[in-house]
């Protein structure tokens, strides 16, 4: 459950908030991730207002209480606050003094008080954006992130096909680990999906014949990160002659984590076949096909040119001789 | 309580139970070991859940991750051809403490 504490906490510098009253009310729960200036509430219309937000009052709102008489602000903000369910917590922007009634009505009934000294838009927009993060959806995923020429890449596959394995090669060779056998992936912005590591065992591998190392220590500060966009996704197979595998790489296949679409590729493993020079190639060729150069589908065009240039040299021929 | 639930179309078997840490100081390095040495050659798929943080346990580092200390309960997921075979021998090895 996401509390008032941990926004405060994690984001107060950011945010430029700073605690003034009701700090009882600090372990409040965030229902929804979002945030609105009270508008018409504050007149006394609480006729489909939606508790659970966060509410903030900027520059107009301070100026309309103001106005008011003692009795009415102490009415209308007793009303808008005791409203089942209570708002989780009230931010003051452009560091204006809230009203003596509201920092008292907060004390009482428990629900933290803020200054922050942005500009409400300012605010608003921060708050809500830094809300949706916090509330998007995260699943855990078995695999190994690693960045490859800046791809990232997602090694997925069964246990002791050479995940881990793959990714101490990739290290060795320049490139980071961002977490094994573990990935949190979440949703960033809506338009990108993110991997991350659990802090306990984030930048540890566990190699069978060796065991628990932690890759930060042995190769340096360079060869981890802690997250990571992640681009395409790598599944490691044993070698199946059975199997049909794709060996012309035109039609991309996608894979869909958290409503997203990512590229998709089975990398078949059998012994003597090198599988970090097939990563390498494989981050490689994304970087290009993102770049605007799709190799597989260049080759195709030019061998269809040729292909049908030969028909019209054929046709020519035979014009001339009838 | 186990749940059984039995897919119609594949002869594969999904088990649920929820299990308890008895080790005193929970689920460590050894008793870590001790799993995945267990579940190496079975065909499930077998997944330890503890406070919404669902991880694969064929791997040594998501059992760790879980940090389990004693009294944790986990729920514990077995899906596969083997799977009674394997929520069995789960079964007996928190019981018996993954034989610390």
């Amino acid at each position: 459950m996401y509390l008032v504490k941990d926004l405060y906490e994690k984001h107060k510098s950011r945010l430029g908030l700073e605690l003034v009253a009701g700090s009882s009310g600090l372990l409040r729960k965030i229902k929804i991730p979002e945030a609105h200036r009270p508008g018409l509430s504050l007149s006394g219309y609480l006729k489909g207002h939606a508790g659970h937000r966060i509410l903030v009052f900027g520059k107009v709102e301070i100026g309309y209480l103001k106005d008011l008489t003692n009795e009415v602000r102490i009415k209308r903000l007793h009303d808008l606050l005791c409203i089942s369910p209570n708002p989780p917590a009230i931010i003051v922007t452009r560091r204006l003094r809230p009203p003596k009634e509201l920092h008292a009505l907060c004390e009482e009934l428990g629900i933290p008080l803020f200054r922050a000294n942005t500009s409400t838009m300012n605010l608003l927009s921060k708050l809500t954006l830094l809300l949706y993060e916090e509330f998007s959806p995260s699943i855990n995923c078995h695999g190994t992130l690693v960045e490859v020429f800046g791809v990232g890449v997602l090694i997925q596959g069964d246990s002791s096909v050479g995940k881990s394995e793959a990714a101490l090669g990739l290290i060795e060779r320049g490139h980071r680990l961002i977490t094994d056998d573990i990935v949190k992936i979440r949703k960033r912005e809506g338009e990108y999906l993110e991997g991350y590591g659990v802090e306990l065992t984030r930048h540890h591998m566990e190699i069978r014949g060796i065991g628990i190392i932690n890759v930060a220590n042995l190769y340096g500060a360079v060869c981890v990160r802690d997250t990571k966009s992640i681009d395409i996704i790598v599944k490691l197979e044993v070698w199946d002659d059975q199997d049909f595998y794709d060996r012309v790489g035109i039609d991309e296949k996608f894979c869909q984590i958290l409503g997203m679409e990512l590229p998709y590729h089975i990398l078949p493993v059998k012994p003597g076949r090198d599988v970090v020079l097939l990563l390498e190639t494989i981050a490689l060729n994304h970087r290009l096909k993102k770049m605007g150069y799709n190799s597989a589908k260049e080759f195709n065009a030019k061998l269809l040119e040729m292909i049908g240039s030969k028909q019209k040299k054929r046709i020519m021929p035979s014009e001339i001789s009838s | 309580m186990t749940e059984r639930i039995i897919e119609p179309t594949s002869p594969s078997l999904k088990l649920v139970q929820k299990l308890r840490v008895k080790n005193a100081l929970g689920m460590h390095t050894r008793p870590a070991t001790y799993i995945v040495k267990l579940l190496q050659n079975c065909k499930s798929d077998v997944t330890f859940a503890l406070k919404k943080e669902v991880i694969n346990a064929k791997s040594i580092l998501s059992i760790l991750m879980l940090a389990a200390k004693k009294h944790s309960l986990i729920t514990v997921t077995v899906e596969g051809k083997d799977a009674q075979e394997v929520m069995d021998k789960l079964i007996l090895a928190f019981d018996s403490g993954f034989g610390e």
